[in-house]
């Protein structure tokens, strides 16, 4: 045993570290032009979402009035309004500036969960096996099993609306599909020669399982968060398409929410409700530039 | 056979679970759940009527064992706002979410099917790169922002169909039939259809696309070509024969999904479906009529599932036809 | 005049990394009848050339000279129509792997009726009984016809790939390692049916493979590839037991023979070059234990004997470099050679 130590001690230090640079830069292809286009799409919004404050003109909530103190409403496009004022005298551009912080917010913590969740459970599903993996393999058929919008209508009724409750919806209902995959990754990886040298040379369980098996199953967590993201936004703009949105934040969501209620439709407002569609469509769109070529995996039963 | 009897088994499981958690949420949530469902207006004795009606005045087990019992034999209970047997008000509308969700399916994945093997021939050309982009676009959208800007677009200024709705002010049907065959029914019906479509067409076109590019560097094609088979045999019947197999799939899982997505689209047309069913009765706390919207949609979600493997299992002779070999 | 000759014939793959020569000029020629070997190790052309003749060939690959005369009609430069009607009615292929090359989806009857019908012309009722009369030929039971291909075993789905390649009386069959996926029992079993099936139907044959006792057991004729080219070519008989190229003399190490006598076996130290930037002068040269400095310039392939060639500067020391081949020592000394 102990000669065994010896002949791999400068490799299995060196390699944990190694292995997660391999892995990151596997994950994010930057010689694709579309993945490119997709990652300059989410810095620029995520650049506008940190300088909300500053890139905004108006309060986005904030009644206005014109220089002659009418309602500001229904108001054109125009150098102050630069993209017009909703029915009740609302700054629809600064909305849509706020509106990106709270999409984003939303998108990326609820793909931050999703991916802690899928990758804690499929590794541990994957590591220990047994009656823990049985259990969680059967939580994640359920929640596979449940329509997911009409949940998150049901849900977001009990809950109160708000954005942390549209986050947790989103991720009680999405982890399955990133911990089945990664499980299945993990089962694959566990039986590798560098585990069980691990093993040999005395690792924790813990030691193992972080250091040795989870930079492998990195990429798709990353994979998935990417996607998650998209889905969040999706999701946030249905929910508060449908009147059961955080009434904390403003969003993407919310706007067109309001828009279909203030009947921008029929009066016409395309100034109203078409930016936030785009920005969502642009938002979603970079995450599947980015994971282009991994449609397949939103439908792992398409897959055999 | 033993794998479609552990699939229903599956299923079953499922579809327990589910009631389950219903039954839960509507009871343990964080806050008095009755006091969602009863007015404050409401005398302390009719408070008590009603608690007595619902069955919340008995320990929870006792609850979940009537609730089971009902449930298995199809009853969901009264709405508590129309006063009508929650299982009338799902079948009356889950035709028009079936029929808006079938057809809206079976042109996008009859489109998309032709579109994706067209543009597999089309590899490598402008052609590709001008419509993956804009299907990708199509799929990003959320489905109610595209029906939101046809209504704008095509209802309100245009004036070419009507704003929403399942029916012109005035016109009843006798029966769901009579209202199938009406053109009322269709043009009410069109252009919810023509969003959903666009939406739902994009998986089954990159699906075939990428399949069809996958088939035809496989052998068996190679073969067919040096056979001297015809172009159409060896697309058609080889190749587009094979890349379908998981399309098929898809469309049965897009059953599902679809009927979850109706949630959006049905509100966005005033679609009366049993997804709007289940946003108006949570927003107007009903919450029997609330539960068994949602245990529907489970059940039809569940059930295309079922039918997604079981298709497949169909389709594929490798599945189906265990080696004997 | 032979059935089918190629000459001079150059296929070159345009890859992401550079041109690949896969078939740098090479000639063979097919008589009648004949059983042909192409031998050579993975990764040195054969496949590709025998694929040339199918006219079956990757979008990849480009046909950049040389003629493939099939019965006094050159492929190369033939009509697709021509091309197209030779097709497997004349020239048919059994794969390598048989599993990948039936679809799935169809059973296997199905699949051999689809090739009577619409390539052959013969109504429903006729290719039934032509598809049960192939199936008895190949020796597998008339009733398996209804089965899918996975739930054949290999050594039957290689059969069903031999009746489908009969299927409509070819005159050129050509069989890619046609038994090198399967176990050494059904190895056997397979080439047997292949010579009786040739002896019978007076087939002509190309047999593609790595194995040189595959060679020895079946074919008339041998031509042995390296690296793109052809650099030996002769009478089966002649080629094996007096090879003038040191690869064959090489390769006959490499290999047990079908009878599995004790003979020691080496292999050739290293691996075929690349074809994208392949070594100037003989292909074998850094490989070859008895190379000289002349082995800098590109041997011809020259007539040794009516009817054997060989591309070596030393087929005049051919006989002192067959005794020295033999002592398994040879091949062992260089070391550090391509690894
Ligand atoms: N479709 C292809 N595209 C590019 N290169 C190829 C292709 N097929 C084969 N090659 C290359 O051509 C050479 C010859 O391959 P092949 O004809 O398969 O050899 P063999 O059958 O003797 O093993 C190899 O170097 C291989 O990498
Ligand atoms: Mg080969």
């Amino acid at each position: 045993m102990a000669a065994q130590v010896d002949t791999s001690p400068a490799g299995a230090a060196a390699k944990p570290r190694a292995a997660w640079h391999r892995r990151l830069k596997q994950v994010l292809p930057t010689s694709d032009p579309f993945a490119v286009a997709g990652i300059l799409i989410y810095v620029v919004f995520i650049l506008v979402a940190i300088f909300a404050d500053q890139l905004a003109t108006h309060d986005p909530m904030e009644i206005l009035f014109t220089d002659t103190y009418k309602l500001a409403r229904s108001l054109p496009p125009g150098p102050d309004h630069l993209l017009g004022t909703t029915n009740v005298g609302r700054d629809i551009y600064s909305q849509l500036i706020y509106g990106t912080r709270g999409a984003l917010l939303i998108g990326f913590a609820a793909a931050a969960a999703v991916v802690a969740v899928g990758t804690l459970v499929g590794l541990v599903s994957g590591y220990l096996g047994g009656w823990v993996d049985n259990v969680l393999m059967r939580l994640a058929d359920i929640a596979l099993g449940i329509p997911f919008l009409p949940f998150v209508v049901v849900l977001a009724a009990f809950l109160r609306p708000s954005m942390w409750n549209v986050v947790f919806a989103i991720t009680i209902l999405l982890w399955p599909n990133s911990g089945r995959v990664i499980r299945s990754q993990v089962l694959s990886v566990r039986e590798r020669a560098f585990v069980e040298a691990a093993v040999v040379t005395g690792a924790s369980k813990a030691q193992i399982l972080f250091v040795h098996i989870a930079p492998n199953v990195l990429p798709l967590s990353f994979l998935y968060g990417s996607i998650a993201v998209g889905w969040a936004i999706l999701t946030e703009a249905s929910i508060s398409f449908l009147g059961f949105g955080p009434s904390d934040t403003v969003t993407w969501g919310y706007m067109l929410q309001d828009a279909y209620a203030s009947q921008a439709l029929s009066r016409g407002h395309y100034n109203w409700f078409v930016p936030p569609g785009v920005c969502i469509i642009l938002v979603v769109l970079a995450g599947f530039f980015i994971t282009r070529g991994y449609e397949e995996i939103l439908f792992p039963k398409l897959r055999r | 056979m033993e794998y479609i009897a552990r699939r229903v088994l599956y299923t079953l499981f499922v579809l327990w679970a589910v009631a389950s958690i219903l039954f839960l949420m509507f009871r343990l949530m964080p806050g008095d759940p009755r006091a969602a469902f009863i007015d404050n207006t409401f005398t302390a004795e009719q408070q008590q009527l009603l608690l007595v009606q619902f069955g919340l005045d008995q320990p929870l087990y006792v609850q979940y064992g009537k609730y089971m019992v009902n449930l298995v034999q199809g009853d969901l209970g009264m709405s508590f706002i129309y006063k009508r047997p929650v299982v009338e008000m799902v079948m009356e509308v889950l035709p028009n979410s079936l029929v808006l969700t079938l057809t809206s399916l079976i042109i996008a994945y009859a489109f998309g099917m032709v579109a994706g093997a067209f543009l597999a021939r089309m590899r490598g050309t402008w052609v590709e790169g001008v419509t993956i982009p804009v299907v990708l676009a199509t799929r990003a959208a959320p489905e109610f922002w595209l029906g939101m800007v046809f209504l704008a677009i095509f209802s309100f200024s245009l004036g070419w169909f009507p704003a929403g709705g399942a029916s012109s002010a005035g016109i009843t049907y006798d029966s769901f039939w009579q209202q199938l065959v009406s053109p009322d029914y269709w043009r009410h019906l069109a252009l919810p259809v023509i969003t959903l479509t666009l939406y739902l067409q994009g998986l089954p076109l990159l699906l075939m696309r990428s399949n069809m590019l996958e088939v035809m560097e496989d052998e068996f094609v190679t073969m067919a070509r040096m056979k001297g088979l015809s172009e159409w045999s060896i697309v058609m019947r080889h190749a587009a024969r094979n890349a379908l197999l998981p399309v098929a799939t898809a469309f049965a899982l897009g059953v599902g999904f679809s009927i979850s997505g109706n949630v959006v689209i049905e509100t966005v047309f005033s679609w009366p479906g049993i997804g709007r069913l289940l946003v108006t009765a949570v927003s107007s706390s009903d919450y029997p009529l609330a539960q068994g919207a949602f245990l529907f949609i489970t059940v039809v979600f569940v059930v295309a599932n079922l039918i997604a493997d079981m298709l497949y299992a169909v389709l594929d002779p490798r599945v189906s036809h265990g080696s004997a070999g | 005049m032979a059935l089918l000759s190629i000459e001079d014939l150059s296929l070159h793959y345009v890859t992401s990394r550079g041109v690949a020569r896969a078939v740098d000029g090479a000639s063979l020629s097919v008589e009648r009848g004949q059983v042909v070997g192409l031998v050579g190790e993975s990764g040195c052309g054969k496949t590709t050339l025998a694929r040339a003749v199918t006219g079956v060939i990757p979008r990849s690959a480009r046909i950049v000279g040389g003629k493939i005369m099939f019965d006094g009609m050159d492929l190369v430069t033939a009509s697709r129509r021509d091309a197209n009607r030779l097709r497997w009615r004349e020239i048919s292929f059994v794969p390598q792997s048989a599993m990948n090359s039936l679809d799935p989806v169809y059973r296997v009857g199905t699949q051999l009726m689809e090739v009577l019908t619409d390539r052959g012309g013969m109504d429903r009722r006729k290719a039934k009984a032509r598809a049960a009369e192939l199936f008895e030929m190949v020796g597998i039971g008339v009733d398996r016809l209804h089965d899918y291909p996975h739930q054949f075993s290999g050594g039957m789905r290689q059969r069903a790939a031999i009746a489908l390649g009969l299927a409509l009386s070819p005159k050129l069959v050509i069989a890619d390692e046609p038994v090198t996926a399967l176990d050494v029992v059904v190895q056997r079993q397979v080439l047997d049916l292949i010579r009786r099936l040739q002896q019978e139907l007076s087939l002509s044959v190309i047999i593609v493979t790595h194995d040189i006792s595959v060679v020895a057991y079946l074919c008339d004729a041998v031509a042995v590839m390296y690296a793109g080219k052809v650099v030996e070519v002769g009478r089966a008989a002649d080629v094996l037991n007096a090879p003038d190229h040191p690869y064959t003399m090489g390769l006959y190490n490499a290999f047990p023979d079908l009878e599995r006598s004790q003979r020691r076996l080496t292999p050739i130290a290293g691996a075929p070059p690349s074809l994208i930037d392949p070594p100037s002068g003989c292909r074998f040269e850094p490989r070859c234990p008895f190379s000289i400095a002349k082995c800098g310039e590109e041997p011809p392939l020259e007539e040794i004997r009516a009817g054997h060639r060989a591309a070596c500067w030393r087929t005049g020391d051919a006989a002192e470099l067959r005794e020295k081949a033999a002592d398994v020592a040879t091949w062992e000394q260089r070391e550090g050679v391509g690894a």
